[in-house]
């Protein structure tokens, strides 16, 4: 449905992005993860037409948006970082204008028109000013008119930025319904939401895609061992001494002293090594109780750091 | 594009924008009206209409200032952008919103003969002369204006470049002139300019001398304007 070959742009003497190759099949929803200034937003606005690209080609839907760029828009719903809005227009004269401005061709033009509220949760707010909305309403703004027409793909510039946490859930909900019958691309740099949206992670640092994989995927890629933190009450040196001792264990280094009378220790064990069992009988044995057992599987936190340093 | 237009007309008057600038021309133009036609006792509107001519240099940028620049500033030129619109399409929608608004205010200004109807003469080629030029002039004017919008988003900086835009070009020719009279300046030169001179060829309608070139010349110098101005947009998304 999307396919980006060799892309790349740049802005004076900064690189933008630099080569940039993928492609999205139909109905699928992907994340687009990268830091501040990784060049996701360019990606996104080449895809849109909005920014012409250095080299390169995008296409959507078989169509090239550089040669046939109105015949490619009309497949297309963006939602920039910034919803575009005309603030001193109500929400029922915005849509009726991108709906115009869309040159859309529905038999019911109100009917097409209350649906999208209904999706995006904006009845109760249908004649109200923009400019008088919250930001979590304004979002939904941009994202009911990023819907009209119904386009075959979505394109969504961090669709939960500045959103209460109710409303991100919510956001998300609608953005997994509509992924059902859409292709979505949907940047963002809050790691929580792309295990809870997206099939497939393009992961994006300095211009680059660094990684391409499903969320879960890439969790097990990196974190290859496995990491436990274990509180233990007793004394340090002599916990220390037991866990090094067992059996799989490759490494134990003590945190410090968390809770008092208790020391935490990350151990780290041998691959396909499962020691939580020994380690509890064995710490159990020495009179020392275990206050806390924690897996330490590598978040997404700490892939997307790793990837994009990498990427540097 | 008929979106656009619909659009950018509207909000000129959902905004105070379009009452300023539609209030400072009547509160102007009448009282040059009522010295020069009901004082002076003249059935001639040639002198509101010069005098239009430079109130038209500061109030244009009000009209246009928003156009292009209103639109970066609230992000809101991604949507047109990404939109399945030709950019032809966007300028010209723009373009004939402001466009509108100034021909609102001519019909206001249709009252001028209106009165002069009742209590006098019109010289209708004078009058259609007049209008005709004033509107060939405005049309200009705006799309000068529009082109400086579209190359920033500040609108002040808008406002201000087309006012500058406005009286160099007035200064221009009131210098060529001075320059011509005092024999400083080759003839040639001085007829380069004098083509070239906006004031000039508005001069001559208003006295009713209705030059099919003229009007070719203001036509031409508004396309000019908004070819820069598609062309513009489309640079900015190269750069």
């Amino acid at each position: 449905m999307i396919e980006v070959s060799n892309l790349s742009k740049s802005y004076g003497k900064s690189r933008g992005i630099e080569d940039l190759t993928f492609s999205i099949p139909e109905g699928q929803i992907v994340g687009f993860l990268g830091p501040n200034g990784a060049g996701k937003t360019t990606t996104m606005n080449i895809i849109t037409g909005y920014l012409s690209a250095g080299g390169g080609t995008a296409k959507i839907a078989g169509i090239d948006v550089l040669e046939n760029p109105l015949e490619a828009k009309r497949h297309i719903g963006y939602l920039p970082e910034q919803p575009p809005l005309y603030p001193q227009m109500t929400v029922e004269e915005y849509l009726d204008f991108v709906y115009e401005l869309k040159g859309v061709k529905s038999p019911d033009q109100q009917k097409h028109i209350d649906k999208l509220c209904k999706t995006a949760g904006l009845t109760d707010v249908y004649k109200r000013v923009i400019a008088h909305l919250s930001k979590g309403y304004r979002q939904r703004v941009g994202l009911a008119q990023a819907l009209i027409g119904d386009p075959d793909v979505l394109i969504l510039d961090e669709p939960t930025v500045g959103l209460d946490p109710r409303q991100i859930v919510e956001i998300r909900n609608v953005i997994k319904e509509m992924g059902k019958s859409r292709t979505i691309i949907l940047s963002t740099h809050i790691l929580p939401e792309v295990s809870a949206v997206c099939e497939r992670v393009l992961v994006i640092a300095n211009g680059r895609i660094v990684a391409d994989d499903k969320p879960e995927n890439l969790s097990a890629a990196v974190a290859g061992e496995r990491n436990l933190l274990v509180r233990v009450a007793g004394a340090k040196d002599n916990i220390q001494q037991l866990l090094r001792s067992l059996d799989g264990v490759k490494s134990a280094q003590c945190l410090g002293e968390m809770e008092t009378g208790s020391f935490d220790f990350l151990v780290e064990s041998k691959p396909n090594i499962d020691i939580r069992k020994p380690l509890f009988s064995a710490l159990a044995k020495a009179g020392t109780p275990i206050l806390m057992l924690r897996p330490q599987d590598a978040s997404l936190e700490d892939i997307f750091l790793k990837l994009t340093e990498e990427g540097k | 594009m008929l979106a656009i237009f619909k659009r950018d007309f509207k909000a000129y008057f959902t905004s105070p924008i379009g009452y300023i600038y539609l209030g400072s021309y009547i509160l102007v133009l009448n009282l040059i009206f009522y010295f020069f036609n009901a004082l002076g006792g003249s059935s001639s509107l040639s002198g509101v209409f010069s005098f239009m001519l430079l109130v038209m240099m500061f109030l244009t940028p009000i009209l246009t200032m928003r156009v292009f620049s209103e639109e970066y500033k609230q992000k809101t030129d991604q949507l047109l952008f990404t939109s399945p619109v030709k950019l032809s399409g966007i300028v010209m929608g723009k373009y004939l919103s402001s466009l509108g608004v100034f021909v609102c205010l001519l019909v206001l200004s249709l009252l001028w003969p209106f009165t002069i109807s009742i209590f006098g003469v019109n010289n209708m080629a004078e009058v259609a002369g007049n209008y005709i030029a004033i509107l060939a002039l405005g049309a200009a004017y705006i799309a000068m204006g529009v082109f400086i919008s579209s190359l920033t988003e500040n609108q002040v900086i808008a406002a201000v470049g087309s006012l500058g835009l406005f009286v160099a070009l007035y200064i221009l020719e009131q210098v060529s002139t001075l320059f011509y009279e005092s024999g400083a300046m080759p003839v040639i030169v001085m007829r380069f300019l004098r083509f070239l001179s906006i004031f000039g060829r508005f001069d001559g309608i208003t006295r009713g001398v209705f030059a099919v070139d003229d009007i070719v010349y203001f036509l031409s110098v508004t396309a000019v304007f908004l070819f820069l101005t598609v062309r513009g947009l489309e640079k900015r998304r190269w750069s």
